[in-house]
């Protein structure tokens, strides 16, 4: 039972979905903010490749590492993401193409092989990495066992800031600040809230994740560094959250279903059935599109659609 | 208060002292910009419990002495008293946080959130500061305060799915949550039926009873005759007077409103010969960039040769009108009848073909493309025809000439006509708007607060240039704000109050408190 | 810290901020080369000889250069217009697979025929992927950043397909090679694109069909009524309605214009360089993305994009080239990148005055607010 198809591609998918969960989650927030952040893939990279670095380069026990390695990937990754931060919020630089820069500095080709290369990370396995900590009994149990208890505790912590950020946005008055921001920065500034400052923390934070995201290829789904190691997640992270229409929970759920439609062909290969994994890919695009064609009557949209000021800079001087 | 005023006094006559104790008090007030004295030497007081209502003009300085009062600007000269003691205004944090709150006519909300949630968004006090969003409490609250105060809105709805009426009455609740003891109301029925007028006067009442200060800024008299304790008028940038609202009549108020010694430019012997109906309004309405209704079955009709000026506070639906004919805003019912034909609604390209130029309020961000040159502007509504365009491409240096030949004719002070537009003076960028409007041969003019923000000088070139267009057997449909204006140039004069024209008068001869009675929505009419 | 808009834009300030940005990126880079334990002249001698000077190099820039030309001058042109088309990736590739249906359909046409059917073949794939955004754009106010992006995705995807998972006309199904893994049915000779050598530089068709595009580009919005009209819309949007001009039309039009770019780019990608379609080059590359920032680079300007084309290419194609162990990898995007960061850096201090103020009192506005 759980070597069936069904249970293999979900508990993949879980597996695969889990660093686009935390880079999407990470997108959300900023993106709930006003700021658009395209250069997702450059901070997973980033994340991945010094998170690997920690883990092969420091002495301590495994514990230890391997939380000091989430540490300095979500550190390294914010730093990337201050960098889009400045340019877009006090600069009042293009998001767009602020993002893609990032992209092309931090991506593969950018700063995150030149760390790769010089740091001589690539070839040799992680020395430490995630496992799945839950009991074999657990593990083995029908169905659920594979899909929730053999996880990664990466899998488990995603769930919990799944919780938290959810709750921040809708429980918290910064939360409800932060939206603001997001939705009518001008009306938010005209009631003494801190655009600026909110833009910053919410961006630098989205980066954070995403670097996670990435320290959960190089630490548990791929244990090894090679350039480009997300090869392409952090694009997907940015239409899941378009996909999720911008809810937390939608993220989860929308994480785990590309996840399962990446591990779909390689599943589908191991069962001998032949079926193309490439077009079913492109289902969760197209629905995107479909949906946001029927979101954009004016009405649907202010429930459904995307905080209002996305991509704007703010300015308030502005004549 | 003296029959007829020879020149406006500058000391305030209270005639009652204050019923409950003074909540606040303005002395000599004065501030400046450059080159105007938005508020001179204003003495203005308002009582514990009472609603006192800012009356005057255009221009009078109610907004500036509100801006003054919510801490946005400082004053010059002068001081404020809350409750008699001295106050020091640095910011509006600084006045909300003395209980000073306005609702101004352009709302602050955040569109998806819900009433509740734009309510707590606006709280900054200290003492409320919560890390939690609580969303039941916030919600009773306001559901307290809403019953109390007469202000019915569900707490759970959305913005968007609110009526203006009711988003007004999220930001009064803003206010009240935050329990402001002075509010300031700025034009609030600019966007009410007069069913929302009526329970919003109730609302305002009730806040009063309660001790609160409701100071009412208005330029309709019968408003402030409903619901005011006293009423304050300015004129100029001066307190003119301060009288019981009781006692006052609409005529007397409109008298201290607008009553001067008009010195009219009359131009002496300027007949013109008044020609064919060149554009006829017949039925219009439309609505506003709102939703609401601004204009309401609207008939006027043109001639050429002739001068008709729509006179109106700003708000009562002359922009409305203004683009109704132009095309760019689409109408409901009626027509527009231009160039021999009925016009289709909401294409500017047919009232342009129909030979309707079209000066809008708004230079640089309707009438002009900033960045571009202006040549390229001069342009802008001819450049697909012959000479500034021969087939798909733009003949360049012909339309430099133009250009060059324009700025030489109506005095543009600039470079040259590469130099973008954003960079010229308000007269000059008048001017290049004026030129390609004039220079498009058209039959109809319709100018729209021409010489708002204008020196003295621009203004006397654009009264020409209208002058001129008329002699030359133009019709011009002139949208002002500017009574003196108006009387110097019209022939007939059109007043608008609330979306509907209130009366039609020659210009010889009219009587300006009555045209002042009329804008401000008096009884006399029809 | 203050900001103001600048009124003006000085002449000088429009090159001095760009060549100071290029001067602070290279100062950056040898910083990161110096503490990172790379010799930093050395280093940037390496990658420029290797971008121009070097033996074949300059050819080699020009491939690089080419698709990214096309790309470029497709979010130029609607980047002008403050159409945000993200989707010059999704074109390309839309361009890519009808260039090679056209190319294989026509084999036994003269070359000409072939070659000019597959440039608007190109064309017409780009222009149809870029309705998409454009149509929900115009019609529906869809955002059209997130619309043509998702169409990146699902066009990729449909490439990829075409050839890995099906066994559709573009797939190669005889060869040798096609047995062990999936590849694009290589295109007969009429399909190979010419290309001219001058003083051994190599100038494949695409090129110069980038560099006459980009010329016509420039007359179609400098000197046309059309791009007039595009001109007062990326301007003022209100002004453009007043003028009479219809938007709505105005907006599809370019953006199909847009995909069209690309989708040439596409294309010529299938003639002049790969002979096939070829997907898993294609993905990866990118070139729709770098076009983007090549495009804000130069300003819009289609002839500031070619030669900025020229210019990246020549770094990517020094990154081709040095990838060794005593070369550090990834300098090439490290130094893209802070070009870029910079340049955008600097934009700031064209369009805007920064002032340093003290902290004082809120200070009161200088004019006061449209007359009430």
């Amino acid at each position: 039972m759980n070597n069936s198809l069904l249970v293999v591609v979900i508990a993949s998918g879980v597996g695969y979905g889990t660093p686009l969960l935390y880079a999407a989650l990470g997108e959300l927030v900023a993106e709930r903010s006003g700021v658009l952040n395209l250069g997702v893939e450059g901070m997973m990279l980033v994340g991945a490749v010094m998170g690997f670095w920690t883990v092969q380069r420091v002495h301590v026990g495994s514990t230890a590492v391997l939380a000091a390695a989430i540490g300095v990937a979500a550190l390294a990754a914010g730093a990337m993401a201050l960098i889009h931060a400045f340019l877009v919020v006090t600069l009042r630089a293009n998001q767009i193409v602020s993002g893609l820069a990032l992209t092309i500095f931090a991506g593969a080709g950018g700063l995150s092989s030149y760390l790769g290369n010089d740091l001589n990370l690539s070839g040799s396995p992680a020395r430490h990495q995630f496992t799945e900590p839950l009991p074999k009994s657990l593990q083995d149990l029908k169905i659920v066992g594979p899909i929730l208890f053999g996880q990664s505790v990466l899998v488990y912590v995603s769930w919990l800031c799944v919780v938290l950020v959810a709750l921040y946005l809708r429980w918290t008055r910064a939360g409800l600040n932060a939206r603001a921001v997001g939705e009518s920065p001008a009306a938010a500034d005209a009631m003494g809230i801190d655009v600026a400052r909110y833009r910053y923390v919410h961006t630098i934070v989205g980066g954070a994740l995403a670097g996670v995201g990435g320290a959960t290829f190089s630490l548990w789904l791929t244990p090894q560094w090679v350039d480009g190691l997300t090869e392409g997640a952090g694009w997907i992270a940015i239409a899941l959250v378009i996909f999720a229409f911008w809810r937390p929970t939608f993220c989860l759920v929308g994480a785990y279903f590309f996840g399962a439609l990446t591990a779909l062909p390689f599943a589908l290969q191991a069962h001998d059935v032949h079926i193309s994994g490439d077009l079913i890919q492109t289902i969760p695009y197209s629905m995107t599109v479909v949906a946001l064609v029927l979101v954009s009557t004016a009405v649907a949209r202010r429930r459904l659609g995307a905080p209002a000021a996305l991509g704007r800079p703010y300015v308030r001087e502005e004549r | 208060m003296s029959a007829s005023d020879a020149r406006p006094q500058v000391q305030q006559e209270i005639v009652t002292a204050a019923p409950g104790g003074a909540a606040v008090t303005l002395r000599g007030i004065t501030k400046r910009f450059p080159g105007v004295v938005a508020n001179d030497h204003v003495e203005f007081e308002a009582a514990v419990g009472e609603v006192h209502a800012l009356l005057g003009e255009n221009g009078a300085g109610k907004t500036t002495l509100s801006n003054i009062l919510t801490g946005l600007y400082r004053p010059d000269e002068g001081e404020i008293l809350l409750y008699g003691e001295p106050l020091e205004l640095h910011s509006p944090r600084d006045a909300l946080d003395a209980g000073i709150a306005m609702v101004h006519q352009h709302f602050r909300l955040v569109e998806p959130f819900t009433v509740a949630e734009n309510v707590l968004l606006a709280d900054h006090r200290p003492a409320t500061r919560s890390f939690l969003v609580r969303p039941r409490e916030v919600e009773r609250r306001v559901g307290e305060l809403s019953r109390r105060y007469g202000l019915m809105v569900e707490p759970r709805a959305r913005i968007w799915q609110l009526s203006l009426g009711e988003q007004q009455r999220v930001e009064i609740l803003k206010a009240l949550y935050q329990d402001a003891k002075v509010l300031i109301l700025d034009e609030p029925t600019a966007v009410l039926t007069p069913q929302e007028a009526e329970a919003l006067f109730e609302t305002i009442r009730a806040m009063a009873a309660d001790g609160r200060t409701v100071i009412f800024i208005s330029h309709k008299l019968h408003e402030v005759k409903a619901v005011a304790d006293r009423v304050t008028v300015l004129r100029g940038g001066k307190s003119i007077a301060t009288v019981d609202a009781a006692d006052a009549t609409p005529r007397s108020l409109a008298r201290l409103m607008v009553g001067r010694e008009v010195e009219i430019a009359r131009r002496v012997g300027d007949e013109r010969a008044v020609g064919d109906v060149v554009l006829e309004v017949e039925g219009v309405s439309a609505d506003g960039d709102r939703g609401t209704a601004a204009l309401l079955d609207v008939s006027l009709s043109l001639r050429a040769g002739e001068i008709v000026a729509v006179a109106g506070v700003a708000g009562n639906g002359q922009r409305e009108l203004a683009e109704a004919i132009a095309g760019v805003r689409p109408t409901r019912s009626g027509s527009v009848r231009a160039g021999g034909r009925r016009l289709r609604g909401g294409d500017p390209r047919e009232a342009i073909s129909a030979g309707i130029a079209y000066v809008p309020e708004d230079r640089l961000g309707v009438g002009l493309a900033p960045t571009l040159s202006i040549a390229s502007n001069v342009v802008l509504k001819s450049y697909r025809r012959a000479p500034a365009s021969r087939g798909p491409v733009l003949l360049l240096s012909r339309i430099r000439e133009l250009a060059a030949g324009l700025m030489r004719r109506y005095d543009v002070r600039a470079p040259g006509p590469e130099v973008p537009t954003r960079l010229l003076s308000g007269g000059n960028l008048q001017k290049v708007v004026l030129a390609r409007e004039f220079s498009s041969a058209p039959r109809v003019v319709v100018a729209a607060s021409p010489t708002r923000g204008l020196d003295v000088s621009a203004i006397e070139t654009v009264h020409d240039y209208l002058r001129q267009a008329a002699a030359g057997g133009v019709g011009v449909l002139l949208i002002s704000e500017d009574l003196d204006e108006i009387l110097a140039l019209a022939d007939r004069i059109v007043v608008m109050y609330e979306g509907a024209v209130v009366g039609e008068r020659s210009a010889e001869g009219a009587d300006v408190e009555e045209l002042g009675l009329l804008m401000a929505g008096g009884e006399e009419k029809r | 810290m203050r900001i103001e808009r600048r009124l003006e834009q000085p002449r000088w300030l429009s090159f001095a901020v760009p060549a100071a940005a290029l001067v602070l990126a290279t100062l950056l880079g040898g910083l990161v080369l110096l503490v990172t334990g790379h010799p930093p002249v050395k280093s940037f001698r390496r990658l420029f000889e290797a971008a121009f000077t070097a033996n074949g190099a300059l050819s080699a820039t020009v491939v690089s250069a080419t698709p990214l030309a096309f790309t470029g001058l497709c979010a130029a042109i609607a980047f002008r217009m403050n159409l945000f088309n993200i989707g010059g990736e999704g074109q390309l590739y839309g361009g890519a697979i009808t260039g090679a249906t056209a190319g294989l359909l026509l084999a036994d046409t003269p070359s000409p025929v072939a070659i000019g059917a597959m440039v608007l073949a190109g064309a017409a794939g780009g222009a149809l992927v870029a309705a998409i955004p454009g149509f929900l754009r115009a019609f529906l106010s869809t955002n059209e950043i997130i619309t043509s992006l998702m169409l990146n995705y699902v066009v990729g995807l449909i490439l990829t397909y075409l050839i890995f998972d099906t066994h559709s006309y573009l797939r190669d199904t005889k060869g040798f090679q096609a047995q062990v893994f999936p590849q694009g049915k290589t295109l007969p000779e009429s399909a190979t694109w010419p290309s001219w050598t001058i003083h051994g530089l190599a100038l494949p068709l695409g090129f110069l069909l980038a560099v006459g595009l980009a010329a016509a580009v420039w007359a179609l919005y400098a000197r046309t009524r059309f791009g007039f009209e595009v001109q007062v819309i990326g301007d003022s949007a209100r002004a453009a309605r007043y003028a009479g001009m219809r938007t709505r039309r105005k907006i599809l039009a370019v953006m199909c214009l847009s995909g069209a770019l690309a989708g040439i780019g596409g294309a010529s990608q299938d003639g002049d360089f790969r002979h096939q379609l070829d997907p898993r080059g294609l993905t990866a590359a990118g070139y729709g993305y770098a076009g983007i920032v090549i495009a804000a680079l130069g300003r819009y300007n289609p002839v500031a994009v070619v030669v900025l084309a020229f210019g990246l290419g020549g770094l990517q194609n020094a990154g081709y080239t040095l990838q060794s162990a005593d070369f550090p990898a990834g300098l090439v995007g490290v130094m893209q990148g802070l070009i870029l960061f910079c340049a955008l850096g600097g934009e700031l201090f064209v369009r805007y005055r920064v002032r340093f103020e003290r902290r004082a009192p809120k200070p009161a506005p200088v004019a006061p607010e449209p007359s009430r």
